[in-house]
């Protein structure tokens, strides 16, 4: 049974968003609380999986039965099991936290909008599991044509930042099925660890670089890389404020993920470009990414696209710390990419709760939340703490890490981005509070009152996560040293 | 230079390929009508389709069934099946994108009462 566990965790979102049009069609009322079931029972199931991992190694789980190369293969190791923790819990919260705020205007399309997410759920555990090239296309494309959908709900401005992250979205999966084209071209397999016995021979051809660069490219455009990235703030910020939380913490990071595992699992990070190893092209671009994202966060007025540009100059450090090519570097940008998705998710809640309770869009208006907010006000300042990296939020033992891993390596360039990134966030959060705290608005806010539970519930469980992931950082931390680690380190 | 020419013409699949690609990327790029802009998109997906049955190819190969039961298999005389497989579930997904695509398309065209890119960003203002 416990070997089947991972087909279990695919299944469970997927069945309940196809049985959902047909059970909820007479019972609207009911697609929220059969998706909070469905993704609770998510929660064990994973935990269970990843003690299962722990405790008897990893498992290969191949569909049908038919065995590697010809069949298709998941592989449920100690990286995608922990991931999938994240996932099914952050899915949980969001959830939760979209009952109250769904969008009203949708009548009985609501159910679909339903079905949309659990089907996003079910495709990102596609990719974290998936251990063949095509599978993991698949599975992109299926999470990023519900994200398009999901975006388009709310309608508006909604409509066209959908229809541009459709078009950048399908050039990043064109490229990226190019790349496994070339490398299909090449070994004739498309299953991971079937490559990785018949790479070695083959990594001075031009066909595996360029393959590996157009598969880069193309994950680039989905993680928002920064070159291309432009797709993702109008995206984030005018999606729905139930969905913005699951798609920012978990869409773009679950793409790195991918890409994590082509480069070390697949290519045991050894590939040379000209006699530039990719991972330090990987290293300039997340240093890029982490600057330029924190820079282009502090010209925003809108909270959301705050946070959005945050979250992009995120994935540049997550980056960082992948690409040092030492344990302690990696471990680090795991472990930060854990922190990035509790974090982003807690502070899409925020500015969900900004504008559903309080009316608030831009950080203009903040002043009107002022202290009559203490579940606003408390999280934002524990969001801030984790987001800028202070202890003993888990953000600054995950950033602790990076840097000690670029120290490792002598790679002074990435400390310095990740130092100048960290002053740009300090920058951005320290213009958040000065607007909630300077009291010049006057205006009442009698239309607050008492924030709904579920409300209560996003916002104390991300920010006692970051919390939580800050205390207990050194056995997360050993966890992922003995059992995340790839191959080649 | 003139042998590489020579190899380049020698591929015309690639050369078809490079050509589809980069004019659906022209048109995504250039042009400013949201169904265009769906069409080059389309392109793309299209020509990597392509790309990817193209090296399937075998001179003198069969169809991927078995001409005799009994001799050993050569796999010279089969053509490759598993590229036109993979092709039909990358066709399935172009058409499932280019579907929301139009849906968006025919939101926007509803809301704005424009398919000009600037002329939507004008009013978005």
């Amino acid at each position: 049974m416990s070997h089947q566990l991972p087909a279990i965790l695919f299944l469970l979102p997927l069945f309940a968003a196809i049985s959902m049009p047909v059970v909820c069609l007479k019972h609207r009322h009911w697609c929220q609380p059969i998706s909070v079931a469905i993704l609770a029972a998510m929660v064990p199931v994973s935990i269970l999986n990843l003690h299962n991992v722990i405790h008897h190694g990893e498992v290969r789980y191949v569909f049908s039965g038919w065995a590697v190369p010809l069949g298709i293969e998941w592989v449920a190791d100690g990286l995608a099991s922990i991931i999938l923790v994240l996932l099914s819990v952050l899915g949980l919260l969001g959830m939760v936290f979209s009952g109250p705020t769904s969008p009203k205007d949708l009548g009985g399309r609501i159910v679909h909008y339903y079905t949309l997410i659990l089907l996003l759920i079910s495709a990102m555990t596609g990719i974290v599991f998936s251990g063949d090239l095509f599978n993991l296309f698949v599975f992109l494309e299926v999470a990023a044509i519900s994200s398009y959908a999901l975006i388009g709900v709310a309608g508006g401005r909604a409509l066209f930042a959908a229809f541009r992250y459709l078009i950048l979205g399908t050039l990043g999966a064109s490229l990226y099925l190019l790349g496994v084209s070339y490398l299909y071209a090449v070994t004739g397999t498309l299953n991971m660890a079937d490559l990785v016995d018949k790479l070695p021979f083959l990594l001075s051809s031009k066909a595996v670089v360029g393959g590996l660069l157009f598969m880069f490219i193309g994950l680039g455009i989905k993680m928002a890389l920064v070159p291309f990235h432009s797709w993702l703030p109008e995206a984030y910020a005018n999606a729905p404020e139930s969905i913005s939380p699951i798609l920012a913490s978990l869409v773009t990071k679950v793409a790195l993920l991918a890409w994590i595992r082509i480069v070390y699992w697949v290519f045991n990070a050894s590939i040379l470009i000209n006699d530039i190893p990719i991972l330090l092209l990987v290293e300039v671009a997340g240093a890029l990414a982490a600057v330029i994202g924190a820079s282009l966060a502090l010209a925003q007025r809108n909270i959301k696209m705050i946070f959005a540009y945050g979250g992009i100059s995120h994935i540049g450090i997550i980056l960082i710390g992948i690409s040092q090519g030492n344990p302690t570097g990696f471990v680090g940008g795991v472990f930060y990419l854990l922190n990035d998705s509790v974090m982003q998710a807690g502070l899409f809640f925020l500015a969900g709760v900004a504008f559903c309770q309080y009316g608030v869009r831009t950080i203009d208006d903040l002043g009107r939340i002022g202290k009559q907010a203490p579940w606003f006000t408390g999280s934002l300042i524990v969001m801030a703490l984790g987001m800028i990296g202070l202890p003993p939020t888990g953000g600054f033992f995950g950033k602790w890490h990076i840097i000690l891993g670029a120290l490792e390596a002598g790679n002074y360039v990435s400390v310095a981005a990740v130092l100048l990134s960290t002053l740009l966030t300090l920058a951005y959060f320290a213009r958040l509070f000065e607007n909630i705290f300077r009291q010049t608005s006057t205006r009442s806010d009698a239309q607050s009152g008492e924030i709904p539970l579920s409300f209560k519930l996003a916002l104390g469980v991300t920010s006692a996560a970051i919390m939580i992931l800050g205390l207990f950082s050194s056995p997360i931390t050993q966890l992922l040293l003995s059992h995340a680690l790839p191959p080649a380190l | 230079m003139v042998d590489a020419f020579y190899a380049v013409f020698q591929r015309t699949n690639f050369l078809t390929f490079v050509i589809i690609f980069l004019w659906g990327f022209y048109i995504m790029v250039t042009r400013y009508n949201l169904v265009k802009k769906l069409i080059g998109m389309y392109l793309v997906q299209t020509s990597v389709i392509f790309f990817l049955v193209s090296i399937s190819a075998k001179k003198g190969a069969t169809v991927p069934v078995l001409l005799s039961t009994t001799d050993p298999v050569q796999a010279a005389n089969y053509a490759n099946p598993l590229p036109h497989v993979l092709t039909l579930t990358a066709i399935v997904v172009g058409v499932a994108t280019t579907g929301v695509g139009l849906a968006l398309c025919a939101a926007i065209y509803r809301k704005y009462g424009s398919l000009d890119e600037q002329e939507v960003l004008e009013r978005l203002e």
